[in-house]
């Protein structure tokens, strides 16, 4: 059993998570660029924009790593099979959900 | 610093442009046999060998990119909301999100591509490959647009 075998696990999750975090803005630190500030979680602007874009990616590739760990566990034939299409799926289906939040700048 | 950190994620984006242009259309339209043609050159590279550079070339040109996405929020966005300019600023939105989720599919992508071989692997390392290519490929001109609005250096 290699570790290599839940990559498409992890790339499927990642997606999954990366949206929600964007979402419901689940960001796991907040960065102030103009008064160059990092924080803890999600916090309001300080002196211009606040940036969870950063903090999003680790939200998405800590929550990524624990469930393709927790897969595993899981059996390796079936999961092979079903992550082979979920793998280019997710992501796309996730390209459209985001392009779907993001309509409002094209629309106006 | 900025200037020369954007011309650095640009030299490295056409980099990685042009080998998983080379990939994708190698994985979908491979020569059976090289005949020295430009359109068999491009159709016969050893794809392979293309998948560690391509992981290393994406998160190279990311660092960049990533370092000088907080000036663009404090300088470029606000311009662009001034002048209006909803598209080009949706445009960027949709790069920062297409960006992280190819970030990703990085893993995946390196997984089908371990063992090219397996056949039954085929049409799965295909799709991967050519989504990461339309996504740096999206990336590049969006970025390409946004740094031409106002012109270099204005």
């Amino acid at each position: 059993m290699t570790i290599s075998r839940v990559f498409p696990v992890f790339s499927i999750a990642f997606a999954v998570i990366y949206i929600a975090s964007v979402w419901y803005n689940l960001a796991l630190f907040t960065y102030h660029p103009e008064p160059d500030l990092w924080g803890p979680l999600v916090q309001p602007p300080k002196q211009g924009p606040a940036m969870y874009w950063y903090g999003w990616l680790v939200t998405a590739t800590l929550g990524a790593a624990a469930l393709a760990a927790l897969a595993l566990a899981l059996p390796a034939k079936p999961l092979e099979r079903a992550a082979s299409v979920l793998v280019w799926l997710v992501p796309i289906a996730m390209i459209g959900v985001i392009s779907y939040i993001l309509r409002g700048y094209f629309l106006r | 610093m900025v200037t020369l950190l954007l011309i650095i994620h640009s030299l490295l984006a056409v980099a990685l442009l042009g080998a998983l242009t080379h990939q994708a259309i190698s994985v979908w339209w491979p020569a059976t046999r090289r005949t020295g043609s430009f359109v068999s050159g491009l159709r016969s590279v050893p794809s392979m060998s293309y998948t560690n550079a391509i992981i290393l070339l994406f998160c190279l040109t990311m660092i960049p990119g990533a370092i000088v996405y907080a000036e663009y929020r404090i300088v470029v966005r606000v311009m662009l909301q001034d002048y209006r300019l909803y598209g080009p600023e949706g445009a960027f939105e949709l790069k920062e999100h297409l960006v992280a989720i190819g970030l990703g599919l990085l893993p995946a992508y390196w997984y089908y591509w371990k063992q090219p071989a397996v056949k039954d692997r085929a049409s799965t390392r295909a799709i991967v490959t050519t989504l990461l290519a339309v996504i740096v490929w999206y990336s590049f001109l969006v970025g390409h647009v946004l740094n031409n609005i106002r012109g270099f250096g204005s």
